[in-house]
């Protein structure tokens, strides 16, 4: 059922290394095979990187809403850190890879002003954020496949919340 | 295409148990309805209508692989409803089992189970994020499942 993509990518390492002795150019460092990177850690790494993403958005609406546009977003903005604590509990690195970057993504770029502008780019994230995870599910592990469709979820019950406070 | 095998007895079961969850909740929404008023009865008659269309979905699933769709219960127990509150409040736990039992369908390894199963599991989350008046961080994910976070 799982596909062997080291295979192949092995195969192209091992002939690429005599190619690049042969060159003559570089030291141990340019020979040394990247460190594989297990399918599920490109998934949750790219997982991760949207949430820190959704709590940046998040944090440039918030900085610029109503007291009662702030109260409704706050416990949405703290379910999403719930998913990032929860998918960087299953990043499990693998030895000499690089670390991961714990830096949040800087300020997202392109937040409309206006606050009804402003919720209906946070209900437009919302609901890419929740297809891409759906659109992740095929190749996860059956666990992470579960994580991934529950924080789907959350994520789409957030839509109705942020058009509720858009209508206020 | 699908991974997996379509004969695979650990995804029959899986489809069972999630058709078992839906006819506790097309039973139970029979119990919310009948507590409720307006608005809220109406929404509760679209709900137990969504959670028919799932059972039959499951059932024709079941069917296709060959097996015996699972029969409802003649009864269920539930708990006491005296209340809209309490109506709603068993909404929420209806919705909650059937969220469960639709993650077990997304471990499930072929593909066309695994996004009916997130699909539902969606749809699930958006009714109970509706009786409940707020919404979940990890609809349908046990709190055991949940690694405690990390401080970082």
């Amino acid at each position: 059922m799982a596909a062997h993509p080291t295979r192949r990518v092995v195969l192209a390492a091992a002939l690429a290394l005599p190619l690049a002795a042969a060159s003559g150019c570089g030291g141990a460092d340019v020979l040394a095979a990247p460190p594989h990177q297990a399918p599920d850690v490109t998934l949750l790494r790219s997982a991760i990187t949207a949430e820190q993403l959704m709590i940046a958005r998040y944090g440039a609406v918030l900085a610029g809403s109503s007291a009662a546009v702030t109260s409704a977003l706050q416990p949405l903005l703290a379910e999403h850190r719930a998913h990032l604590a929860q998918l960087r509990s299953r990043l499990v690195v693998p030895a000499g890879s690089p670390a991961p970057s714990q830096r949040a993504p800087g300020a997202p770029a392109g937040v409309p002003s206006g606050q009804d502008a402003a919720l209906a780019y946070l209900r437009d994230a919302e609901q890419t954020a929740a297809a891409a995870l759906l659109a992740r599910l095929p190749g996860a592990p059956a666990s992470l496949a579960q994580l991934f469709a529950s924080i789907s979820a959350s994520e789409a019950t957030h839509v109705p919340v942020l058009d509720q406070a858009a209508a206020r | 295409m699908s991974g997996g095998s379509a004969a695979s007895p650990a995804a029959t079961g899986e489809l069972q148990a999630a058709l078992a969850a839906e006819h506790a909740a097309v039973y139970g929404y029979g119990v919310v309805g009948a507590y409720l008023t307006g608005t809220s009865r109406a929404s509760a008659t679209s709900d137990w209508l969504a959670h028919q269309v799932a059972r039959d979905a499951l059932e024709a699933m079941l069917r296709s692989r060959g097996a015996q769709p699972v029969a409802a219960a003649a009864g269920y127990q539930l708990p006491v409803v005296r209340t809209t509150a309490e109506a709603a409040q068993l909404a929420v736990t209806l919705e909650d089992r059937v969220a469960t039992a639709y993650l077990g369908l997304v471990a499930v390894s072929a593909t066309a189970i695994r996004r009916f199963g997130a699909r539902q599991l969606q749809a699930s989350a958006l009714r109970a994020a509706g009786w409940r008046g707020s919404t979940v961080a990890f609809p349908g994910l046990p709190a055991s499942s949940l690694a405690a976070p990390r401080r970082d």
